[in-house]
């Protein structure tokens, strides 16, 4: 009788359990993995779960790999809302996955710069970054001021560019081709100045943070990178800085994609109004070293050393995400039979 | 006797999990392979083509790709099979208390996860690596040897993975060849060098082949390995389909590679298959 009780008991017990999980609704966020996961759960995630009741699951992966899923389940996604670059968010809105961005069910909509949203609204600017030059000042004595810098002689083998197949490869590309009279139509100028840079470079490094090992060993001096990689570096003791190059940075825009035919469209307004809230943006700054798009938020003085803002930011380049989503497989196919070959 | 209906019975839930889960969705890529994309907007609806399978031949990058893939099938394949003969010999029919140890040996690496053995190897083989390291102390070199990112880093890194395969395969085969016809060459006046030629050798030839196969297959299409020890540069069919599909979005493109490498791999089975029945004497 006893025993059969303590069963019952737990039969309750589970049961309950699993009802409360089916009642608490959970909404599916798709997220860059690594720290900015870990942001992502501090800044946006606590906060909307706390306000909300409903629960968070992370899905992780990176931006192209998002807007391969976004097509495969076209219309019945299986992410409500998506972290992903806004080349991709061009593409995916190009291929009608993304659902328009209503602002006015956005308490925060107005505090965003207006350049954040994207063509018809279909997806927003979340935060921003660059590709610049990141050093560790113990072997780079004189501040670099150009992208050229990393062609110096003194650095020979004791640097890394980034494979095309990440933002920082394709940027500093981009970058080193104007630098050489080259244009987005034309990219000749950039392949053929990247050649060499590409055969002498310790690793094309695929993941950012490969990078870590290689800066902590003294093995890289220099690398285009990004700031808020570095930042996060620097809080743990990395020896390195920032550099932001005379011909501009080239910026990055994290974006937010609301996917097509997601069922749980009320619960991922409430997020994106958390991620472009002050608050939000503010915390994701501090933590991850990244520009806010909303105009309330203040960055703290270390931040600005880091973080492309005033005359960085203006320099900055910010290239049409809709020539990038058109190109960037001719310019991987050029990469690898002309570059990495 | 089985009859046939009892056979079918038997196979027919292999049989109809093979058509759910594998046929019916490779076939469902097969439109896709003759479909067109246009970058940036994604895949044109109503239009076909048939440049996804013939830039497969026309485009020398791709060619490069495809040898490349096929030498390291060959080749690992080959090294796995001269390695795993010995071993599979010494477990078949070396010493009794030996066997279970030895098999253990072989098994135990398949016991890890494939990422930390692709791992393990990227911290031997590295510029900085165990191995540079020890030999640039020892002074036998001055600067780093190229381990990683090229032909002898996968060929090293598969060849550890597959070598299992073929040895468990091996041994079975070894031990199913009957003692008492190599007895009887034995007595009829062979010698030991000669029995193990015209014997054992080809009577284990169904082990040497379905091993063989295995590890081929197992090869050309590995992708985990190729893209940890090959790094963005050196690519093999697997890692490029895979880029193809995940970061170029070109799915069309991917496809057609995709069936490309399916085509070469059933044909090259087929063709050994054939051959190594006519040497055996199966035929």
């Amino acid at each position: 009788m006893r025993q059969m009780l303590r069963h019952a008991t737990a039969a309750a017990v589970l049961g309950a359990a699993l009802t409360s999980t089916a009642q608490a609704e959970e909404l599916v966020v798709g997220a860059f993995g690594g720290s900015f996961a870990d942001n992502v759960k501090a800044c946006h995630v606590a906060a909307f779960e706390k306000a909300t009741g409903a629960t968070v699951s992370l899905k992780l992966g990176n931006s192209s790999q998002f807007a391969a899923a976004l097509r495969a389940t076209a219309g019945k996604p299986d992410m409500d809302i998506v972290y992903i670059d806004n080349s991709l968010a061009a593409q995916t809105a190009n291929e009608k996955l993304n659902d328009k961005i209503d602002r006015a069910k956005l308490k925060n909509a107005t505090d965003v710069i207006p350049t954040a949203w994207g063509k018809d609204d279909a997806y927003v600017v979340a935060m921003v970054s660059a590709t610049t030059l990141v050093y560790n000042p113990k072997l780079v004595k004189a501040t670099p001021t150009s992208w050229l810098d990393l062609a110096d002689p003194a650095y020979a083998g004791k640097y890394a560019i980034g494979d095309i197949s990440g933002t920082s490869g394709l940027q500093f590309l981009l970058a080193l081709n104007k630098l050489k009279g080259g244009t987005l139509d034309n990219i000749d100028p950039g392949i053929e100045a990247i050649k060499p840079i590409a055969k002498g470079s310790a690793v094309l490094y695929t993941q950012a943070d490969q990078l870590l090992s290689l800066f902590e060993r003294g093995e890289i001096a220099i690398a285009p990178w990004y700031p808020d990689r570095a930042g996060v570096a620097m809080d743990k003791g990395l020896s390195l800085a920032v550099a932001y190059p005379k011909e501009g940075a080239v910026g990055i825009l994290p974006a937010v994609v609301l996917p097509k035919g997601s069922t749980k469209t009320e619960l991922a307004y409430k997020f994106l109004d958390q991620v472009l809230s002050a608050e939000g943006q503010g915390c994701f700054s501090e933590r991850a070293y990244i520009g806010a798009v909303n105009t309330k938020v203040k960055l703290s003085d270390k931040l600005k050393s880091i973080v492309p803002n005033g005359e960085s930011l203006e320099k900055a380049w910010f290239i049409d995400p809709d020539v990038i989503a058109k190109n960037s497989a001719t310019w991987t196919r050029r990469w690898q039979r002309e570059v990495a070959r | 006797m089985m009859s046939r209906r009892q056979g079918l019975l038997l196979v027919a839930p292999l049989l109809l999990v093979l058509a759910g889960f594998f046929l019916v969705p490779v076939l469902m890529l097969l439109p896709t392979s003759f479909g067109v994309y246009e970058p940036g907007a994604g895949l044109v609806k109503g239009a076909w083509s048939l440049k996804n399978y013939t830039q497969i031949v026309t485009d020398d990058y791709y060619r490069e790709v495809i040898w490349r893939t096929l030498g390291l099938g060959f080749s690992v394949t080959l090294i796995c099979l001269l390695l795993g003969y010995p071993l599979a010999y010494l477990i078949a029919r070396g010493p009794e208390r030996w066997r279970v140890p030895l098999i253990l040996l072989v098994i135990f690496p398949m016991l890890l996860n494939l990422v930390v053995r692709s791992f393990g190897w990227i911290a031997l083989l590295a510029n900085r690596g165990l191995i540079n390291n020890l030999l640039m102390q020892l002074g036998l070199i001055a600067a780093p040897v190229k381990l990683l990112f090229n032909f002898v880093g996968l060929f090293i890194g598969l060849t550890h993975i597959y070598l299992p395969f073929m040895v468990l395969m091996l041994v079975a085969a070894i031990r199913n060849v009957p003692r008492d016809v190599e007895s009887a060459a034995a007595t009829l006046g062979s010698s030991r060098a000669h029995v193990f030629m015209a014997v054992t050798l080809p009577l284990s030839a169904p082990g040497i082949l379905a091993g063989s196969i295995l590890v081929f297959v197992l090869t050309i299409s590995a992708l985990v390995t190729p893209r940890m020890l090959g790094g963005p540069t050196y690519q093999v069919m697997a890692t490029l389909i895979y880029d193809e599909y995940m970061q170029l979005l070109d799915w069309p493109s991917g496809s057609a590679l995709s069936f490309a490498l399916t085509f070469m791999a059933v044909a090259i089975i087929w063709l050994s298959s054939r051959l190594t029945r006519r040497w055996a004497g199966m035929a």
